[in-house]
């Protein structure tokens, strides 16, 4: 293309057209930019004053492009943006600064190096484009080819655009022109907003299919099931428990015929033990099912759980439901323990059953701890750090134990595997075989612990089937509140790990470990850390075997009198993990 | 030992050699769970040429993770990585300070607060035949 002859009139249109360009630029960064501009014809004619056409001017090109009404609020705006200061060198569909795209402007303003525009005496307020770099096209096929992910464009864009001024834009910001290239890049799921915990799942090079909206299905659900506890609750209203025999089913000659009406009241036990089996169940399930996506190498690893998280049909619920039926399971099992010490249950036989009960609690902390490092994203980073770096406190075998359970020098490829394997299999197998004990010994040493029969106050029995009855009522009403919990109340996912550490935004353990975490601030690692909770473990385990024991007549009751020491000491314990749980989270003042 | 029966014997001879398979096996697992598959970490870090790095300056190289420090003493690398427990160490006006368990360490890296036992790590400084500055972790 050879240089105008017209000079000045090149002059003049340049600097127009760098006016124009700081103008619209302004309106792009003062967003929100209210909905109606858009609709409106006046007011869009308005923010961008006509220039003077010229035959191969292509006015309508240059308009602020239409975006469909159905989009997010977050591609609107990004396309605002993108109009303002993207478009003029990444083109109008991101095709790029193409002797196409440039043919928009008019004949004299398609030389975008020439002089007086971005060539060598650029204008003060103008900025150089390397003729040996075009601007490159940002939409359409073979574009885009060096970010795998919504995450790494939008990291780039923050870093490096706007080609002059680099920085300009805010995260926010970012996100919305993110959003808007890549549905110029036709990528982009429809009414999606990109967030930093569901970027990595939305890949440059091929479209995801749209995900669907779960959240009518999951309330008709968990509306089904409410009704159904609400009918079986009427049901025994009506019948006053009375029923007529039926024939016992599998799961019916799980139990035994008839047990006493003592041993299933829920003021006595609380349910805690059946509902650490139904939290189970669930959580067999949904990690089965969540398998099926999840996979178990670093650089996926957290891009894997954003895919189940937001773009699998229920992934979300599926995820939300392992989720907090863990957490719940925590709570469950801890209030469960507490019930067995503080009702003197363990007593004489059934001591050996209450150790089983211990080691399935430190099996829940473990599989609790691996399945949050197995998130792989920067919130668990320092936990699984400290996590391990605690193993080698240990004297003598630290070092190997380190090496046993990270499986390399440093947490990576190897670590994750390891953390994988045991908790979907050995951790999981293990919780199995002891549960089925677990289960196996409540049932031989005579039930849940109450008086001997000629010292019951009350001799009633109940049958197998009203038995059932119960647990499928209580298993309704917990499944009933942990889908809605899983509906509205979302598991936490951070972006994936990377290599540099910077910005500790969360340097907190997962909540069940916070009263660790507040111990090692005292000091001694080893001590602290490591020899502290399997000291109260131990003093835990040895309750039944050096304290006083409940007497029989006393079985069946919250605390007895035969066994004070030990409800003091755990409830002693007990007050304590709560302080020190909640010193963790109190913040420190800085200086 | 002398009255010893033939059946007992036997019995204990079994039962000592099903334990030592038990043992050997136990043995094997533990080896087989102790191989390194990962590759050694990166333990030397090509940071450029001093210049980069004038007087009075510090600068934070979040990849290794350590600050290059120059000033009277000298030009110097510090490791951020907590002595504790190996968190990355925050920069705060007084020095350094762990978000994990609250260590706290001055500008030179000294503990101030613990449970930090030990101060942040002096790390190897050299320069190579290229100009450019290389540190070391290990």
């Amino acid at each position: 293309m050879p240089r105008t002859s017209n000079h000045t009139l090149n002059l003049s249109r340049s600097s127009f057209l760098v006016a124009a360009f700081i103008f619209v630029s302004l309106i792009g960064a003062s967003l929100p930019v209210p909905l109606r501009a858009e609709a409106s014809p006046q007011l869009q004619s308005t923010s961008t004053p006509t220039p003077q056409p010229t035959p191969t001017f292509d006015l309508q090109r240059l308009e602020k492009p239409v975006v469909a009404p159905d989009n997010s609020e977050q591609l609107k705006k990004g396309s605002e943006i993108y109009w303002g200061i993207c478009m003029a060198c990444h083109g109008d569909v991101g095709q790029g600064l193409t002797e196409e795209w440039r043919d928009a402007f008019g004949t004299e303003d398609r030389n975008c190096w020439q002089s007086e525009c971005h060539g060598p005496d650029h204008p003060p307020q103008g900025f150089l484009i390397p003729k040996d770099k075009l601007a490159p096209g940002v939409a359409g096929s073979s574009k885009l080819t060096r970010f795998k992910n919504a995450q790494e464009l939008h990291d780039y864009i923050l870093a490096n655009m706007p080609w002059w001024d680099p920085g300009q834009l805010t995260t926010e910001q970012t996100w919305q022109v993110t959003s808007y290239i890549l549905s110029l890049h036709k990528v982009m799921p429809d009414r999606f907003e990109l967030t930093e915990t569901n970027a990595s799942a939305i890949r440059t090079q091929s479209a995801v299919p749209q995900p669907g909206d779960d959240q009518p299905a999951l309330v008709l659900l968990t509306g089904i099931l409410a009704l159904t506890g609400i009918g079986m609750v009427a049901q025994d209203l009506r019948r006053n428990r009375v029923r007529p025999p039926e024939r016992p089913n599998f799961v019916h000659h799980l139990h035994p015929p008839s047990i006493p009406a003592l041993q299933a009241r829920f003021r006595y036990t609380l349910g805690a033990g059946g509902l650490a089996v139904f939290l189970c169940l669930i959580l067999l399930v949904t990690g089965i099912l969540e398998m099926f996506y999840y996979i178990p190498v670093p650089e996926h690893a957290a891009v894997s759980v954003e895919v189940i998280t937001s773009l699998v049909p229920f992934g979300a619920l599926t995820r939300n439901l392992h989720f907090w039926a863990a957490q719940a399971l925590m709570i469950v099992v801890s209030i469960h323990l507490l019930r067995v010490v503080l009702t003197g249950a363990y007593a004489r036989h059934r001591r050996l059953n209450y150790l089983i009960g211990l080691g399935m609690l430190v099996l829940v902390l473990l599989l609790d701890f691996t399945g949050y490092v197995l998130r792989w994203d920067e919130g668990i980073r320092w936990a699984l750090i400290v996590g391990t770096n605690l193993l080698k406190t240990v004297p003598w075998i630290g070092d190997w134990l380190y090496q046993l359970v990270v499986g390399g020098p440093e947490p990576g490829l190897s670590s994750l595997e390891r953390f994988y394997t045991w908790h979907i299999f050995v951790l999981t197998l293990a919780m199995i075989i002891l549960g089925g004990w677990h289960i196996f010994r409540v049932r031989r040493d005579g039930g849940v612990a109450v008086p001997p029969p000629d010292q019951r106050k009350d001799n009633v029995r109940i049958s197998r089937f009203d038995l059932v009855r119960r647990e499928v009522l209580v298993m309704l009403i917990a499944g009933v509140f942990l889908l809605f919990v899983s509906t509205f109340f979302p598991a936490p996912i951070e972006r994936p790990i990377t290599q540099a550490a910077v910005d500790i935004e969360n340097a907190r353990a997962p909540w069940f470990f916070l009263w660790v975490q507040q111990l090692l601030k005292i000091g001694d690692p080893f001590f602290w850390g490591v020899a502290s909770p399997i000291i109260l473990l131990l003093i835990l385990g040895l309750l039944p075997y050096v304290l006083p024991q409940t007497g029989d007549n006393e079985l069946g009751g919250w605390f007895p009198r035969g066994n004070r020491i030990a409800q003091i000491i755990v409830i002693a314990a007990t007050l304590l993990l709560i302080i020190l749980t909640i010193l963790s989270i109190t913040p420190t003042a800085q200086l | 030992m002398k009255n010893i029966s033939r059946r007992d014997f036997l019995k204990l001879s079994t039962n000592s050699l099903l334990a030592l398979a038990g043992l050997l096996g136990i043995g094997g697992l533990i080896r087989y769970l102790s191989y390194q598959a990962d590759p050694t970490p990166q333990s030397e870090f090509d940071i450029g040429p001093a210049v980069d790095y004038p007087s009075n300056s510090r600068t934070v190289l979040a990849y290794i993770p350590a600050i290059i420090i120059n000033d009277e003493d000298g030009l110097r690398a510090i490791s951020l990585t907590c002595s504790h427990l190996g968190c990355a160490v925050e920069q705060r006006n007084f020095g350094f300070e762990c978000p994990c368990h609250s260590s706290r360490y001055d500008l030179n890296g000294v503990v101030l607060k613990g449970p930090a036992a030990a101060d942040l790590r002096r790390l190897r400084v050299v320069e190579s035949e290229d100009g450019n500055l290389r540190v070391f972790t290990i």
